[in-house]
């Protein structure tokens, strides 16, 4: 008899495991509490604006706590699924321009449309970034900043190296690093102009400035043109400049190392990045750093730079769309936009452009084709792939690209 | 075989029981017959739940077309077999799928090897030499993956690496900037390295453990009969620690066939692409881009193949289980 007792004991306490871990799956969203998904950009860079956006907002909604948690670029829409399948989204999520498309597709998204003119500037809202939370007609993002890509470098540098007026053509910038090599030789590891193997925003710049383009449409499909000889001339131009002036690992992205901490270990003279690098370029350069437009292969002309941004947008399972509305447009407010700007990035509308070296930049520009499966592009690495490629010499230029070309084909036009 | 086990149990479980012999024989019978039973009911329960639950929403998925507009409804789209067809007809399974087999055989070919040859050199050693080894491998085997691999990372830094650096000092060759991770090959070499090294103190100290048991008397007798040491350690001490040998063998296949961690964190995400991919990353490759129907096309696919190779396994361990009854 005894041991029925037990057993039924044991039984009970099975049942209570499994209770206990299907109610802990249940929890709720805390009342009152807006939950905010940025990019740690925003922690390093301006985490003051952030601040300025939250009290606003309480003082609007007096009660209200706001959650600001940063996310990493690497993992942030892997970790966003999760919360989708899981019911415990964020209410407010900073995208890339680039990711916006796929979720906007899938319906992630709640319809801002009807709430626009709850942001300040909604009726000059730049180009580029508009163009990339929109889908059908509709807003489904509010445009939170751009950034183009500058060159940041050492005036000292230059200037002991010989180099009097700053470069205006590619081959000129070439010749350049060519001069900085030379004199600073004795530095090891020393990179004339710094950028990474597998930074594939600056890669593509080339393949622009050359006439070429990632992808495009014909007869309602997606092609990948990076295998056009106008494509391979600038993937060649990029090669030779990396071989000629970076001491990267050519095989390494963009983020590992920062380039900016390169740079303020004295092993670089010059790195290629969003104009806020400026912030981080350490105490001891910060009186001889400046920065300038990098120039196309075209004399007199920019290279066409990565419009690269960031939108925010409100899950449509927020419970809370009305504050998380409310939280966005206290955070674009056209007070922070400009204190965004005068940290180097290009604010969210036309009326609150300047004439900074980022501004100037971001006048040539180029995005990513909008197509669904773009991210899914990104996130399989084939550009970074290609590039790695190249520059280990596994694969010539148009191995290399017509390999790449040929994913991407495949990949766009998946269902 | 599956007709034993119960019957086994039930004796034990009768003369557990033998107090209450007085009742009558039928209910005692079905009373005695239920009591295992009973009592692996709340362990089948929990495990059904935590394993079980999962595991047929897994299959479900499989059948699915469910990509980021289901997950956001909640709900996918019966497709029958359509995602086990596509990963099929993909070119890039059956490379990802020869290059884990070779990559398996590899590292459990080098932790076990190695493995055995450090508890070799355990026996020999003097005392104090072995608490310094035996305490040097608890070390690597108390270390979390992470942070080995954050370790590992540094060590094979491009820039600032201490390997780099310490081989470019004992004029190896110039190994300034030298780029760990430039191949593949390369890539999956150092993932290797940290595979084996971490597999290393669980097969040394379970083969010393079993080395503990050759009979001394027949090492003897044999070297008395002026066999020499390699001969001695084939035909003596090698037969006698086959089973723990195997059983080590069979769990390295296990564990290096679905390795996930250190291949993703070694080599990093911006770099994982077809031609690196182990089974793990590609499986995980389908989740980052939302294809959950295809990624759970591929894990069940995974499950039959682990499954298949853990039969020998259990068959191992049920034998074992029998020759010690």
């Amino acid at each position: 008899m005894r041991s029925r007792v037990l057993v039924a004991a044991l039984a009970v306490v099975a049942l209570g495991v499994v209770a206990a871990t299907a109610s802990a799956s249940g929890q709720r969203a805390q009342a009152n509490k807006l939950t905010v998904w940025l990019q740690v950009d925003a922690q390093s860079g301006w985490p003051d604006v952030v601040a300025a956006a939250t009290s606003a907002f309480q003082k609007q909604h007096p009660g209200w706590t706001v959650d600001v948690q940063y996310q990493n670029w690497g993992d942030h829409l892997q970790k966003f699924d999760a919360t989708l399948a899981g019911g415990n989204s964020p209410d407010v999520i900073e995208m890339g321009n680039t990711e916006m498309a796929k979720y906007m597709f899938a319906g992630a998204f709640a319809n801002l449309t009807a709430d626009k003119s709850k942001f300040d500037n909604s009726g000059n809202w730049l180009a580029g970034l508009q163009k990339s939370a929109m889908y059908q007609g509709k807003v489904f993002g509010v445009p939170y900043y751009a950034g183009s890509r500058v060159v940041t470098y050492r005036t000292d540098m230059f200037k002991s190296a010989g180099i009097a007026k700053l470069p205006t053509s590619l081959a000129q910038f070439q010749a350049d690093a060519k001069k900085l090599a030379a004199k600073y030789r004795k530095v090891k590891g020393f990179s004339p102009l710094y950028f990474a193997g597998e930074d594939w925003y600056f890669a593509m710049s080339f393949v622009f400035d050359y006439g070429g383009t990632i992808a495009r449409t014909h007869a309602g499909k997606w092609v990948g043109a990076l295998d056009s000889p106008k494509a391979i001339a600038g993937l060649t131009a990029w090669k030779n400049l990396f071989l000629a002036s970076s001491k990267a690992s050519k095989t390494t992205d963009e983020n590992t190392p920062a380039p900016y901490d390169v740079y303020s270990q004295g092993r670089a003279s010059a790195i290629i990045g969003p104009g806020w690098f400026s912030c981080c370029t350490g105490a001891k350069y910060k009186g001889v750093t400046a920065q300038f437009v990098m120039p196309s292969h075209t004399a007199g002309k920019a290279i066409p730079g990565f419009l690269g941004g960031s939108d925010l947008a409100v899950p449509v399972t927020s419970s809370n769309k009305a504050m998380a509305e409310d939280w966005i447009a206290a955070f674009t407010s056209t007070e922070n936009e400009k204190a965004l700007e005068a940290k180097g990035n290009i604010p969210n509308a036309t009326n609150l452009l300047g004439t900074s070296v980022n501004e100037r930049a971001a006048a040539r520009s180029w995005f990513v084709p909008v197509a669904k499966h773009w991210v899914d592009v990104e996130n399989g690495n084939i550009l970074r792939n290609m590039l790695g490629q190249i520059l280990t010499g596994h694969l010539t230029v148009k191995q290399a690209a017509q390999s790449a070309s040929d994913n991407i084909t495949s990949v766009l036009n998946q269902p | 075989m599956s007709g034993r086990l119960p019957t086994a149990l039930g004796i034990a479980a009768e003369t557990a029981t033998g107090r209450s012999r007085r009742r009558r024989l039928g209910a005692r019978r079905l009373g005695a017959g239920a009591v295992p039973y009973l009592l692996i009911l709340p362990v089948v329960g929990v495990m059904g739940a935590i394993l079980g639950y999962p595991m047929v929403n897994l299959f479900r998925i499989s059948l699915q077309r469910y990509g980021l507009f289901e997950l956001i409804q909640r709900h996918g789209v019966d497709v029958g077999l359509a995602n086990f067809r596509s990963v099929l007809h993909d070119a890039v399974f059956w490379h990802t799928l020869l290059r884990t087999v070779v990559f398996t055989v590899a590292n459990v070919g080098l932790t076990v090897v190695l493995g055995t040859l450090l508890a070799l050199l355990l026996v020999r050693v003097s005392a104090w030499v072995r608490i310094l080894l035996t305490a040097g491998l608890v070390l690597v085997w108390s270390m979390p993956q992470v942070v080995a691999v954050q370790v590992w990372k540094w060590m094979t830094n491009f820039q600032n690496g201490v390997l780099n650096y310490v081989l470019t000092e004992l004029h190896v060759g110039d190994f300034f900037q030298h780029d760990w991770y430039a191949s593949p090959f390369s890539q999956l070499s150092l993932v290797t390295a940290l595979i084996v090294w971490e597999g290393l103190p669980f097969v040394a100290i379970t083969v010393y453990a079993a080395l503990s048991q050759v009979p001394k008397e027949l090492v003897e007798a044999a070297e008395i009969d002026g066999a020499p040491g390699w001969k001695v350690f084939r035909d003596v001490t090698v037969p006698i620690i086959t089973p723990v040998l195997l059983i080590l063998t069979s769990l390295s296949i296990l564990w290096d066939f679905g390795v996930f961690t250190q291949p993703y964190l070694l080599i990093g995400q911006p770099h994982v692409t077809p031609s690196n991919y182990l089974m793990g990353i590609y499986l995980f490759q389908q989740y980052y881009t939302a294809d959950f129907g295809r990624g759970a096309a591929i894990s069940v696919l995974m499950l039959v193949m682990v499954a298949a190779m853990s039969v020998v396994y259990v068959r191992r361990m049920v034998r074992i289980g029998e020759v010690d009854a």
